[in-house]
């Protein structure tokens, strides 16, 4: 895939150059979606959002990280769905996943690797279920950061231009969501693999 | 354990360290014990981040030209249609107000003229019906121009010899004063209704250019749009 050409392509307003765009990124915009918002369908909607609002803005693209340009995009995305859920609270209508003796059930939509074991599939749906609730609780600047630098791999100045901080605060946010995860997952220590236990007590003064 | 040292470790762990700022970090490891344990902390919960499965979109979110409102190219000449489309459409909306102003001014006018020509051409009209060579003689003065087309020959005849012919002439006069009278009549209609400002063809033209160009545009877009798919 030739990115650049596809880009100038989508920014002379070929659509078909632009899908091809969309394939390559989709699956990490929606990555980075459900990481920040929680859920899996309002993910899919800010994702769609995003692509939306990238075509439409596509031309302000001055070259740079690509990839950086539509985190943006979709933590922007993901900024306006949650100003909507605080402006529009909604009930689901969907049965509470809830058994009766209050164990939550496995969501099928988790259990996606047919090459896991049941045992590993749960305790893979256990872990990443903490990692979501930690991910959740924290502040959604140190959220946005942590989810680009250390779930989507992207570096220090690709976050810093993505999301327009100075690289000193990309450091700190990152630093402070990171300790800020470890302690909240102490809390999860039993779900984790052992490899994954992490040893008790920093005091940040 | 304070922010800084929080914040240099994170970014040692990312590589994202001066040489040198690395350098003395690592001495300073070697001999901390809870800095070298937060930084395994700190590592652990990168590692856990980083193995968090990477899910599949549920969906293709490839966009359609809908979605983007994209329209097929139009050729150059369409604006022009549009133009005249909405030209052609406003003026001939305006050409109705415009005869409707007319015919409003034109009534108040005549309204104001019927006190005395209007009248007379009644007066006339019932003097001709009671004296018809009187009509021969007044008619053209009572209705003025109109009524010097309309009088009939008898208004030629000098008035000895329509004396003369006085009892002869008279069933032919009344017929003629029948006619006269119906004319005055037309005249007094066409005097009341005047003859509009912008004429029904015009408003036809226009008619014809607004749906007709309306038309057009509809299949220029009907044809790019089926090139465009």
């Amino acid at each position: 895939m030739n990115e650049q050409a596809l880009i100038q392509d989508a920014q002379g307003g070929s659509l078909d150059a632009f899908n091809t765009l969309v394939l390559h990124y989709q699956d990490s915009v929606f990555n980075t979606a459900l990481r920040i918002l929680g859920d899996e369908d309002q993910a899919a909607d800010a994702s769609q959002e995003a692509f939306i609002s990238a075509f439409k803005s596509i031309s302000s693209f001055r070259g740079g990280s690509f990839k950086g340009w539509l985190m943006r995009t979709v933590t922007n995305a993901c900024y306006d769905e949650l100003r909507r859920q605080k402006r529009r609270p909604t009930t689901p209508l969907e049965p509470d996943a809830r058994r009766d003796d209050g164990e939550e059930m496995d969501s099928p939509r988790w259990l996606a690797d047919p090459n896991m074991t049941p045992d590993q599939k749960a305790e893979a749906d256990e872990v990443e279920h903490a990692i979501q609730h930690c991910l959740n609780n924290l502040p959604l600047e140190f959220k946005t950061v942590v989810v680009m630098a250390d779930i989507q791999g992207m570096d220090y100045t690709e976050v810093a231009t993505s999301i327009r901080v100075p690289l000193g605060t990309i450091k700190s946010r990152l630093a402070r969501a990171r300790l800020r995860l470890r302690e909240c997952l102490q809390g999860f220590a039993e779900l984790l693999p052992a490899s994954y236990r992490l040893e008790e007590g920093i005091n940040i003064s | 354990m304070n922010q800084r040292d929080l914040e240099l470790l994170s970014a040692y762990l990312d590589g994202q360290l001066k040489p040198s700022d690395s350098a003395r970090l690592e001495t300073r490891l070697k001999t901390d014990p809870q800095l070298a344990s937060v930084l395994t902390d700190l590592r652990a919960t990168r590692s856990l981040l980083r193995k968090l499965p990477a899910r599949k979109a549920p969906r293709n979110f490839t966009l359609t030209r809908k979605m983007v409102g994209q329209n097929p190219p139009l050729p150059r000449a369409y604006p022009i249609f549009r133009f005249a489309t909405a030209l052609a459409t406003l003026l001939f909306f305006f050409s109705f107000g415009l005869n409707t102003v007319g015919r409003q001014m034109a009534s108040q006018t005549s309204g104001f003229g019927m006190g005395g020509g209007g009248g007379g051409a009644e007066e006339s009209a019932q003097s001709l019906a009671a004296d018809a060579p009187m009509v021969a003689t007044e008619a053209p003065a009572a209705t003025e121009a109109p009524l010097e087309g309309l009088a009939p020959a008898s208004t030629l005849v000098p008035p000895d010899v329509a004396d003369a012919a006085r009892t002869a002439e008279t069933p032919v006069l009344k017929t003629g004063d029948a006619a006269n009278a119906d004319e005055l009549n037309q005249a007094q209609n066409e005097v009341q209704s005047p003859v509009p400002w912008i004429s029904s063809a015009w408003q036809i033209g226009l008619a014809v250019i607004a749906v007709g160009s309306a038309l057009f545009m509809l299949l220029i877009h009907q044809i790019s749009a089926r090139r465009w798919k």
